[in-house]
Parts: structure tokens; sequence; C-alpha cells
């Protein structure tokens, strides 16, 4: 049983992990807009201005 | 080519909508039809402000919005390059560092997410813009760019060329209270998920392996982790109940989050106890999970409310930004209208909005109150009358002596006429969480009881069994009862394109009586149609409408594009006619042109006729040339495609149906009679609207008021249901209980079917949750009930009341009329008599 006291607190690390990751993706508009981000991957040409926008953003 | 590209072309060529604009979907001119290259194919389009717009997002590579698009582009947003003085700047613009700035725009006609992704690329691709974010539900853009390379009137216009129509909003718009909210809900969940799994893993353990493989100290350790994995769900996740519970508390109200806060506290700190004294049972994990449920629930409800719109979006909707002031010396200058005072002189331009309350000083003018009033047809005014702020100058210019500005004009007057009938509306949902709140106070008295009892007879036992009662009788079941319902209902009524704004709607819907509609744009289509067509020395009905036509082609009147509209449906018509020459508008009268060297008139009867010839109806409209008549047309509103289906449908759930409207009483009857509606009243002011409503709820009718415009927006505030169309003025949404999204009235019936059963469940829940509680409570106190009985009974009650909630969508569609041709838009359905009179 005493690899419990490895397993236990390495989830609970994981566990803060996922969480600050969340937290993150939130704080950073990754969950705005649920919707338009599905039609991109519809377009035929990759669009250079999607890219360039990326690149500006902060 | 592509084949996306080539079987919607196949699709546009198969369907009458061949005569549809490529871009807007709006009827094609018999003449003038430009066309653009677009995707290598010939497209047709309505006219160049189309066209513009098309081979702009051709040119930009994004041609695939044509395919990506659920519902047409709006049309070419008003003339004129958006302007912003340096003044208005100040308010709306918001400097992030030296080089970026930052704004908040409305914007107009976004309607589907194909919009937000066009124009997060056009401006996106534009120099100098650093981000755009679009979000479809709010109608906002949040907009960040380098002031040196672009300024925001060239971001507006580009917007504009899009199509599309970009309000800039006060910068206090960019702290968005809903998106905060938004994202706090959204971490709290999901905090309350993690902490919820984690602790029940934990428990499980101490469950399943408790006597045989661990030993106590394991026990401990587990029992801890379980206090560890709680923690955040407790501190942070259930914070909004706490708070809601202090607030309720301070207005000495009981609210739901009153009991469901004292749960929490008392079984955590309970559980705290029993970790401490190191033996007994702790319940961590149920305490978790039922803060994890609750927060799901009230992460739904949240979404439904935030897709409506909002009171701030509505007034910055009609209130312009600007405002043209005329200096003394007969100068203009552009302010904002905040700097508008009374006794100023202002000068509205044609298709400008009028910015305050004012006294009109030019000859005349012709302004559409529809976002006022909600009744289509522009209005004359003369010298001397009053012009409200907020509707839109269809003719003009038009000189005004501002007498009342902000908070005193009508527009702002109706708003607080608004917010005075929301906080009236009764609030029916108190009346189950005093229910609740009384069971949690019983609960209370019978742990003390519990405990005192115990501790007479076996003080050892006492704690133990009084914290089974606390768990077992835990409030989860009655908490979880109407939230899981009502969350289930919310999503359902969604998918039919019922968006319940605010979850008391559901009830109110469910014990309803009576229908209240508004005519215009509720039960008719927004925009007027060639009702009837009489002709006069032998002209055949389609050349008539060709050369009415012809004349109206160039004019904006609601009339002209009526008679546009119906000559491009006429199936025998042919393409080959002249333009009309010396085309000239005079107004409130009619428009006269030549024809093939003919001087024609369409108007009025005494505009358009020679004197001495045949009275015609004053009603109708006349097209004439120098010998006399040619023709008489009869204009008229059509029903919605379904409102005559929808209407029955209601009627068939033993509902009364009544319409009230501000229209003439000749136009109410026509369509009342059209619809069986026995109750109608005409010429109604808000006021006298309100009145009936107050009439016919005070004689004990639960009254459903359905309507678009915004004097319809007092009824919507002050009835039990109020439901207002998508297309609705803004302020009418925000004062409505349910918005119906696509404008399908049909989906009424359904919603109210969907309602009935939501309350059938809601009260088996409620039934459930208290023979459950009357069961396990009396066993618990008595000692019988051990504590992992105890929360595995509170676990499973909470389960099936959730899994009856599921139950909702599914029998709902049992009782869904039989299908329908839901894709596509509807069709406008003229009433048939009058289609059997257009087409002889």
């Amino acid at each position: 049983m005493n690899v419990l006291l490895v397993m236990i607190p390495l989830s609970l690390l994981l566990l803060l992990g996922a969480a600050a990751a969340f937290f993150w993706a939130v704080d950073h508009d990754q969950f705005d807009d649920m919707d338009s981000p599905g039609l991109v991957p519809l377009e035929d040409r990759p669009t250079s201005s999607g890219e360039q926008e990326e690149q500006r953003a902060p | 080519m592509n084949t996306p590209a080539a079987t919607s072309a196949a699709a546009v060529a198969a369907t009458p909508a061949s005569s549809e604009c490529w871009h807007c979907r709006a009827p094609l001119p018999r003449h003038d039809v430009v066309h653009a290259r677009i995707a290598g194919q010939l497209r047709p389009m309505c006219c160049h402000g189309c066209r513009a717009a098309a081979e702009w997002i051709e040119a930009l590579g994004l041609g695939d919005y044509y395919q990506l698009r659920t519902a047409p582009a709006p049309g070419p947003a008003p003339a004129g390059a958006p302007q912003l003085d340096p003044q208005l700047a100040r308010h709306v613009i918001r400097e992030l560092d030296r080089e970026r700035h930052e704004a908040m725009l409305l914007v107009e006609g976004v309607r589907c997410t194909a919009c937000v992704w066009l124009i997060e690329r056009a401006l996106g691709s534009a120099p100098g813009v650093v981000k755009v974010q679009v979000n479809a539900a709010s109608r906002r853009a949040r907009i960040v760019w380098r002031h040196a390379d672009i300024t925001l009137p060239q971001i507006l216009s580009l917007l504009t060329r899009t199509g599309y129509r970009g309000l800039p909003l006060h910068a206090k718009a960019l702290d968005d209270a809903r998106r905060r909210e938004f994202r706090d809900a959204l971490k709290r969940l999901l905090v309350a998920g993690f902490g919820a799994m984690q602790a029940m893993m934990y428990a499980a353990v101490l469950y399943f392996g408790a006597d045989a493989l661990l030993d106590t100290s394991t026990q401990e350790l587990f029992r801890w982790l379980g206090f560890v994995a709680a923690m955040p769900v407790v501190f942070y996740s259930a914070r909004p109940f706490f708070s809601g519970a202090a607030r309720a508390l301070a207005a000495r109200q009981l609210s739901m989050d009153v009991p469901v806060a004292l749960a929490i506290a008392l079984i955590y700190a309970a559980s705290l106890i029993e970790a401490l004294r190191g033996g007994g049972h702790v319940y961590f994990e149920s305490v978790s999970m039922f803060v994890f449920f609750l927060l799901a629930g009230r992460y739904v409800e949240m979404r439904a409310r935030h897709r409506s719109g909002e009171l701030t979006d509505a007034l910055a909707r009609l209130t312009p930004m600007c405002a043209d002031r005329l200096r003394a010396d007969g100068s203009i200058e552009r302010i904002g209208i905040h700097e508008l005072r009374a006794g100023d002189l202002a000068l509205v331009a044609e298709g400008g909005i009028v910015p305050a309350d004012g006294v009109l000083l030019s000859e005349q003018c012709r302004v559409d109150e529809a976002l006022l009033s909600g009744e289509s047809t522009p209005i004359q005014r003369r010298g001397g009358e009053r012009l409200t702020g907020g509707s839109l100058l269809i003719e003009g210019p038009a000189r005004l002596r501002i007498d009342r500005v902000g908070a005193d004009t009508t527009l702002a007057g109706i708003a607080a006429l608004v917010e005075r009938a929301q906080a009236e509306r009764p609030q029916l949902a108190r009346a189950g969480d005093r229910a609740a709140a009384l069971f949690v106070a019983r609960v209370l008295t019978l742990t003390v009881l519990t405990a005192a009892a115990w501790t007479l007879v076996d003080p050892a036992r006492a704690f133990e069994a009084a914290l089974a009662v606390l768990v077992v009788s835990c409030p989860c079941a009655f908490a979880l009862a109407v939230p899981a319902a009502i969350t289930r209902a919310i999503a359902v009524l969604a998918r039919h394109g019922v968006l319940v704004v605010k979850p008391d709607a559901i009830q109110a819907l469910a014990e309803t009586s009576q229908v209240v509609f508004d005519k215009t744009g509720t039960l008719t289509e927004p925009e007027l149609t060639v009702s009837d067509l009489q002709t006069f020395g032998g002209t055949t009905p389609d050349t008539a409408l060709a050369m009415a036509a012809a004349l109206a082609q160039g004019s904006r009147h609601p009339v002209a594009r009526a008679m546009v509209r119906a000559f491009a449906s006429t199936p025998t018509c042919t393409p080959t006619l002249d333009a009309a020459t010396h085309v000239t508008a005079t107004a409130g009268l009619g428009i006269s042109g030549e024809l093939a060297g003919r001087r024609l008139r369409l108007g009025r009867p005494d505009f358009a006729q020679t004197p001495g010839t045949t009275p015609i109806d004053d009603d109708q409209v006349l097209l004439a040339d120098t010998k006399g008549p040619i023709a008489a047309f009869r204009l008229s509103e059509c029903l919605r495609a379904d409102a005559r289906a929808a209407v029955d449908a209601l009627r068939a759930q033993g509902l009364t149906i009544a319409l009230a409207s501000g229209d003439a009483a000749a136009k109410v009857a026509q369509v009342a009679t059209r619809l069986d509606i026995d109750q109608w009243r005409a010429r109604q002011l808000p006021a006298e609207k309100l009145a009936w409503l107050t009439e016919l709820r005070a004689k004990g009718a639960r009254v459903m008021a359905v309507g678009d415009g915004i004097n319809d927006a007092p009824v919507l505030a002050g009835a039990d249901v109020a439901v207002a169309m998508m297309s609705s003025a803004e302020l009418a949404q925000a004062s409505s209980d349910i918005v119906l999204s696509g404008n399908r009235l049909e989906a009424l019936a359904t919603a109210r079917a969907t309602a009935i059963q939501t309350m059938t469940i809601l009260r088996q829940n409620h039934r459930w949750a208290l023979g459950y509680n009357l069961t396990a409570v009396p066993l618990a106190a008595l000692g019988f009930v051990p504590p992992w009985l105890a929360a595995l009974g509170m676990s499973l009650s909470s389960l099936c009341v959730i899994l009856n909630a599921l139950r909702i969508g599914r029998q709902a569609k049992a009782m869904r009329r039989p299908a329908r041709q839901l894709s596509g838009a509807p069709t406008p359905m003229p009433m048939p008599s009058q289609r059997a009179s257009l087409v002889p």
C-alpha cells in the first residue's frame, strides 16, 4: 500500500495541472466562441489572413 | 470548379429561387440585374451594393462564406460612411497600450456563424487590425488595432462594405459583465466537477475496502483526502450559493440559495468534525456532487439567458451616436448625442435616425416609426408636428427643434415602462423556494430533536444519527427537482427554436389560458404585398404591374418595394421592359415618370388621377397616364405561412385567442376573420393594450402575449408569459420571457405541450422527493440508517430526479404535430382569395 503515498500526491498534482490549464484556456478566450471555429476546417484553402492574425495576437 | 459551388448552383437553378440575388437572396429586379463573377461563375445580384459586397468577399478569398452560411446575407447597409468625431472617440475607444486601441462594436445583421467567420476574416486581414472577436450570440465584436495604421472609422467602413453595420458601444461594454459571469460560471463548474470526481474516488475506497483491506490510519488518510478534494468545491465553486443566501437573508427573504447554502455548510462542517474525531463517516463526496449538479443546472440557465437581448443593446441600437446641430450662423456641426440639449436645432439627413424628440420645422417629411410602433407603414409628418427620437427618416431632409433629450424622450419613457412592468411581475418561483425553505427548517428542527433524543438514550450514537438525518434528508431532491426539469425543458425547447429567457416562464406557459397576438410582424409578415389589382381600359394586369414596377424601381418606399416584389413573383411576366425615365418622387403622394413615351403617375388617387374621371377608393394606389387610370392596386399585409396552423394548434389546446393591434380596424378585422379570431381590438395604443391585458388577467385568465414592436414592450412585460419574435425590436426581446428564433409561430404549441409535460414531471419529482424524505428521515432518526446508506440514498434520490427530468424531450416528440417542412426560409403566404385576383 505504500505505492499510494506516491500515486495520490501524483493524482492531486495532475488535477492541479489540469485545472490550471483549463483556467488559462478560459482566460484566453478559448471558450468564448463555441460555434465559428468549427467551421474553419471546412474551408477549402487555408487563408493567409488567419495565420497572420494568430501571429499578431498577443 | 469545386463541387460545393456546383451543387449550390444546381440547387439555385432547381428552385424558383433563381430569381433571387446571389448575395442577399432578395428577389431580383426584372431589369438592371447586375452580375458578379463568383468562383468563376456569373451570379445575379439585386443591386450594385450586393455586387460590391460579393466581389469584395470573393477578392479576399472568402468565397466559402456562401457555402458555410445558413442564412442569407444582410443587404448593403445604408449609404454614408460611418463617421466618428474625436469627441465621440473618447467614449468608445480604450487605449490598451501606446500602440494599440480597443473598441467594442454591436454588429447588426449577424445571423449565423458564417457571418462571424466572414467578419473575423474580412476585418482580420486588414492591415493594422490586431485582433477581431465576434460573438454571434451577443452580436458583439471586440476589435484591437494599431492606431498608427488604421482608424476606427476605417474599420467601420470595412464592416459596412461586408454588409454589416457596426455600432461602437461605450467603452464600459469592454468590461462585459456577461462575459465575466460566463467565465466565472465555467470555472466554478469545472472545479466542482474535478473536486466531485476526486472526492468520489476517495470515498469509494472507504465504501468498498474500509474494513477488510485498510487499517485505521489509511482510512484516516482517505478521509482527509476527501476533505482536501471537497475544499475547493465548497470554498470556490459553491460561493455563489453562499453569497446568494447572504443577500436573500439581508433582504429578509428565503430564496433557494438559503437551504442549499445551509445544507452545504452543515454537511461539510459535520463531516469535518467527524474527520477530526477520527471515527464515523464523512460526506465530502456527497456535498461535492450536490454542488456540481446544481452548478450544471445554473450554467445551462445562464447560457439561455445570455443568448437573448439586453436592454442596453436595445437603446444603443435605437439611439444614434451623434447628431448634426445647426449653429446660429447656419453651419452644421456634428456632436455626440449626449451633447444635444433641448432647444437645439438639429438636421437629419434622409436615411438618418432622429436623434431625440422634437418639433419638425421643415415643411414635411416621412418617417418610419416601425422600431417604436411596430407598424410598418411610414408616417407623413408636416411642419409643427412632433418627431420621435429613434425613428428613421425615409424622406427628408428634416430640420427639427429638439425639445426633449436623454431620459425625457419617448424612447427612454418606454424603456422605463418596461423596467417597471418587469419589476411588478409576480415571482412564480418564490412559492417553490418558500416550500423548500420550510422543509429545511423542519429538517433542522428534526435534526436537533434527533440529537437531543439520542443524547438521552445513547449519547455515543447521537452525532452519527443526527448527521444521518441531515444527509439522508438533504434537500438535494427538492433543490434539484425544479432546476433539473427546467434545465432539460430549456434545452429541449431551444432545439425547437424556442429560446426561454426567464426560466419562470415555463410554469406560466403551462398555465396559460389566453393568447393575445400583435398583428403586424407577428401574425403577418413585416412587409406589404400587393393583394388586389384592378385594371382599366383593356390593360392586362401583368403589363400594369410591369409599368408600376418600372416606376417604383428606385424607391425605398414600402409601397414601391411591394410593387417590385409583386412583379418579380409574377410567373408570366416578360423581361423585355424599358427602364422608366425622368422619374421623380413627390413626397407623400407618389412617383411620376416616362415609360415608352407615356407619362405615368403612380401613387395616391388624388395625385395620380387627372381630375374629372371615376373616383377611386382613397386607400388604393393608382397607376394612371395623361388619358386616365390604368390600374388600381390594393396593398395588404400577408399572413405568416404558419400563422393559421399556429393559431389552430393553440386553439386545439383549449386556449382563447385574441388580437390587439395599433392598426386600422378594417385591416385587423381582415386578419381576425382569416384566422377565426373573435376577440380583437384595433387602434390600440400601448397603454390601452396593457389595460386590456390587465382586464383579462383580472378575470382570471393567464395571458400569453406575442409581439414584436417596441409598442408591444410594455404589454409583453405586463403579461404572464411574453413571447417576442427573433426579428422583433430589441426592446421587445429584452422585455420578453421567450424568444421565437426563426420566427416560427408554430413552435408555440409545441412549447406549451413541453411546458405542460415539464410541470407534470416537476410535480412527480416533488412527490418523489417528499415520499423519499418521509420514508428515509424517520428511519434515520431512529438510527436504522448507517451513514453509508444515507449517502447512497441521497445520491440515488438525486439521480432519480435527474433521470426523470431527462424524459421531458422524449414524450414531447410524440406529442408534436406531424412533421412539416422545416428547412429553408418560410415563404410568405398571401391570402388565397387575393392571390386569385392578382393572377386572373
